[in-house]
């Protein structure tokens, strides 16, 4: 294994339940909730969940990389919420609702 | 390499062709840069590319033909969008220019050895998708599908990222290689690792479209035009197959006692859901969503061999299923489906007999009826799980019954006589597509017997 900074060596397990506890927070409200532009917000939760554990990690092994990896993170997230929105967008003026639960015409 | 970077910025000319509102001239240039792509990887996509040197994309022989194969697909794809997006859309130039960036991400996601490029190339190859999916603006349903299909895949794309921390946290490397080494010393943190495993495997079940993961296909397959709806169950299967292939028969193979249990269960559930899911429907998209998604447990068997010689079969596997899938929709856009039904292809075999062929000999070739490639795929994948995983192979054998029964309704109804004896015209694009996909579907044994 890589060199551990012994400063960080006790206390990694906080940042990990820390990042766990948001991305499930973030993954509880897409399932529960209806209002699909709450559900971008959570997605977003997760993936910044995800960011924080990186960056302890990061500087758990005294290495850089992952530090690299938020950042193409953190574009991909912005790709993804312009997407998202231009996608609510085009589906709330067909149906004039940001609620989930109104898309039932796909079934079977 | 050189091949990325042509179809990269084919995309970009075709985004800008597109304002011309020429679609013969889009086509073209789309063309030329998929032809131009194509050879280019044939002669250079084995030398060390500039990237590599950072090792993050590399191929070796057999992903040099799935990337091949995947630029093929995509040829076909656009071959026969064509007479489509002439006639219905006006965003002919968006839809060329987002196939290529897709293609683009698979092609990504079939060379990579890190994970940086991994994830990278799943998200090149699917945030197009989610915008190609409700490329038909005024349509309530492209507009639901393409809802469903981002949220669930936004989702999946988190569940993955924190799979990845999670592994980093325990190996402390994105890099394929470094990741086993460190697996084989035992050098790791066993939580982490087990964890993040488990996330992985969840995200990749679902952009492979199996069981327990597989909810979203048949709606998104529905909404979708035909043609994006071809492009997900060959190319996008494809790649997420071969990645998934790559990570865990690769890199997590030494933890093979793990995982396998719970791939186990997706396969077996694969198997039965898709065609028995099948059985009911009546819309013929989804019934091929139901199909692909147990064609996807066939593909899976591959996973089950924990070395390297199950990917020719999947290959193989690859080629009959897609032209198959390519072949059908294109059917289905041919003689102006707007509906979606069954029914619509009713009699179809005598009012287009050339059709009437492609349709069964595409369908049989997915029932996996012998001189057909689909049976090869399938006997290869099926003889290499074969020693170990005896009860698995019957249980996929009993559902080939279930699928010949669902395959051979719809031959049956193709041949069937309809009151309405008008003989159906098809655009020479489409007589071109048909022809190649019967070619894959006819002649693929061929490679295997030399």
């Amino acid at each position: 294994m890589n060199a551990i900074d012994p400063t960080f060596a006790t206390s990694i397990d906080f940042y990990v339940i820390l990042a766990s506890i948001l991305f499930v927070i973030g993954a509880f409200g897409v399932l529960i909730r209806r209002n699909m532009i709450v559900l971008l917000m959570c997605i977003e939760l997760m993936l910044n969940a995800v960011n924080l554990l990186l960056v302890a990690f990061s500087t758990y092994y005294g290495k850089g990389d992952a530090q690299i990896f938020v950042f193409f993170i953190i574009v991909v997230a912005a790709a993804e919420a312009t997407i998202g929105l231009s996608i609510l967008i085009m589906a709330y003026r067909n149906n004039k609702a940001t609620d989930a639960g109104l898309f039932k015409n796909l079934n079977g | 390499m050189d091949a990325l970077i042509v179809i990269f910025l084919t995309g970009l000319i075709g985004l800008f062709v597109g304002m011309l509102k020429k679609p013969m001239l889009n086509l073209l240039v789309t063309m030329i840069g998929l032809v131009l792509a194509f050879f280019l990887q044939l002669n250079n996509g084995l030398y060390t590319s500039p990237l590599a040197k950072y090792q993050v994309l590399e191929f070796n022989i057999s992903q040099l033909y799935f990337s091949l194969l995947a630029i093929a697909f995509c040829m076909l794809i656009v071959l026969a969008g064509y007479q489509y997006f002439k006639r219905d859309a006006i965003h002919t130039g968006d839809y060329y220019g987002l196939l290529l960036f897709s293609l683009c991400g698979a092609i990504c996601l079939i060379g990579f050895t890190d994970l940086f490029m991994f994830f990278l190339g799943l998200e090149i190859l699917s945030i197009p998708i989610y915008v190609m999916v409700g490329i038909k603006k005024q349509d309530v349903l492209s507009a639901e599908a393409s809802i469903k299909y981002f949220f669930t895949g936004a989702f999946a794309t988190a569940i993955l990222l924190f799979g990845i921390a999670l592994l980093y946290g325990a190996t402390g490397s994105f890099n394929l290689v470094e990741i086993r080494g460190i697996i084989q010393s035992g050098e790791y943190q066993p939580t982490f690792l087990f964890i993040g495993i488990l996330f992985i495997l969840g995200a990749f079940l679902f952009k492979v479209g199996a069981v327990p993961f597989h909810f979203w296909g048949p709606d998104v397959y529905q909404g979708a035009p035909e043609i994006v709806t071809a492009f997900m169950a060959t190319v996008v299967k494809l790649a997420a197959l071969l990645a998934f292939f790559k990570l865990f028969n690769g890199t997590f193979q030494d933890l093979a006692y793990f995982w396998i249990g719970a791939l186990y269960f997706a396969i077996i559930l694969s198997l039965f859901v898709g065609y028995l899911g099948a059985l009911k429907q009546t819309k013929f998209k989804r019934l091929l969503a139901y199909s692909s998604i147990s064609n996807t447990g066939y593909a899976l068997f591959a996973l089950l061999s924990l070395s390297n010689s199950a990917i020719g079969s999947l290959w193989i596997f690859l080629v009959g299923y897609g032209c198959a899938t390519i072949a059908l929709l294109t059917i289905s856009m041919a003689i102006h489906n707007e509906n979606d039904e069954i029914s619509s292809f009713k009699g179809i075999g005598y009012k287009n007999p050339f059709i009437g062929f492609i349709m069964i000999i595409s369908l049989l070739s997915l029932a996996g009826i012998p001189p057909l490639t689909g049976f090869f795929g399938k006997f290869a994948l099926l003889m290499n799980a074969y020693p170990q995983h005896l009860y698995l192979v019957i249980l996929a054998l009993i559902s080939s019954a279930i699928g010949a029964f669902l395959y051979l309704r719809l031959i049956v109804l193709s041949l069937s006589k309809d009151t309405d004896t008008e003989s159906v015209a098809m655009s020479s694009w489409h007589y071109i597509v048909l022809g190649i996909c019967a070619v894959g579907i006819l002649g693929a044994w061929l490679v295997v017997a030399i």
